[in-house]
């Protein structure tokens, strides 16, 4: 359990197409934005999360060689480079961090990202990322009314989410 | 720690330095030191698409629209500092002149801000902007890329490398 629970910000859901499907605000902190700015806002990191990942630096391999133990990623052997951490998968922007917030981005396998604002100094964050994703797992993607894609209006996922995160401080 | 790319982006949004460290592959053990490519695109290493040029042009869109996003959300006095992806680790300063840097490094890197903030007084400023022959515009890299401050860059990111 981390020791500052205090300090989650806010949440936001982008689909995979780059939509706003999901805003919540927990506690104040950073400024408020209206709705059309907060739909510019995921639109926005929707295109700079894809650039962040393929501005990814490549390392050249010096030899052609074939014997490279490349099992989990397709690309480097075949055409003269790898990446940094070979193995891992490249991904995009994971955290960002600013003189006041700090921001934590998980993408599903599906491509829906949930970002997180949080305190700069608020620990284990992955852990309430992976709850969140829980939750959004059993009350939204379980709800037999929630389109697909659509924004996310389901008021049992609202309920535990606010009073889980609540419970934590 | 390990420096792979180094920008610097004046008001213009152009990008007026640019250098690139390849670190030496991690299959060969050699005693040679990183090899640097400052410009020319290297031919056959998978960079044919895009070549060096369009890539800060990349950073530099990344780097402009995190920055605007971190002003709306934290208020004008809010500063992008760096941001992570699980490959590597970008580092941006700017200055109140809208001259902006950015580095990209390793994960293990610890936070570069003071490092860039170094480079712009005592690099940048010392060998650049004092620089009678040089201009107060540098379109296209004019004066940023002359010997003394490309010779301590080299040296300040050795340095900084090895430590």
């Amino acid at each position: 359990m981390p020791s500052n629970p205090r300090g989650v910000f806010s949440l936001i859901i982008i689909n995979k197409a780059g939509g706003l499907i999901y805003q919540r605000e927990f506690q104040s902190g950073l400024r408020n934005l209206s709705t059309n700015d907060y739909l510019v806002l995921a639109g926005t990191f929707h295109g700079v999360h894809a650039i962040t990942r393929s501005i990814t630096p490549k390392i050249p391999i010096a030899q052609p060689a074939p014997s490279t133990t490349s099992t989990g990623t397709a690309a480097p052997a075949a055409s003269g480079y790898s990446y940094p951490n070979p193995g891992v998968p490249v991904s995009g922007l994971d955290y960002l961090e600013t003189d006041k917030f700090r921001l934590t981005c998980f993408q599903t396998l599906t491509g829906t990202k949930f970002l997180l604002f949080t305190d700069p100094l608020t620990g284990g964050v992955d852990a309430i990322i992976q709850r969140i994703y829980e939750l959004y797992a059993d009350y939204v993607m379980k709800n037999p009314f929630y389109q697909i894609e659509m924004p996310v209006r389901c008021e049992a996922f609202d309920r535990h989410l606010g009073a889980w995160l609540r419970g934590r401080t | 720690m390990v420096v792979y790319s180094f920008y610097i982006f004046d008001r213009h949004a152009e990008c007026i330095y640019k250098r690139r460290w390849l670190p030496r592959p991690t299959s060969i053990v050699g005693k040679s030191r990183s090899n640097t490519v400052t410009d020319a695109p290297p031919t056959g290493l998978g960079q044919t698409v895009r070549s060096t040029d369009d890539d800060s042009k990349l950073v530099f869109g990344t780097v402009f629209s995190l920055r605007n996003m971190v002003r709306k959300l934290g208020g004008e006095e809010d500063n992008f500092v760096s941001f992570t992806t699980s490959q590597y680790k970008l580092h941006y300063y700017e200055t109140p002149t809208n001259t902006k840097f950015v580095m990209l490094t390793d994960l293990k890197s610890p936070s570069m801000r003071i490092a860039l903030q170094q480079i712009y007084i005592n690099l940048f400023v010392e060998y650049v902007v004092k620089n009678p022959l040089s201009p107060t515009e540098h379109p296209g890299g004019v004066g940023v890329n002359n010997e003394l401050f490309e010779e301590s860059l080299e040296q300040f990111v050795q340095t900084r490398v090895l430590s």
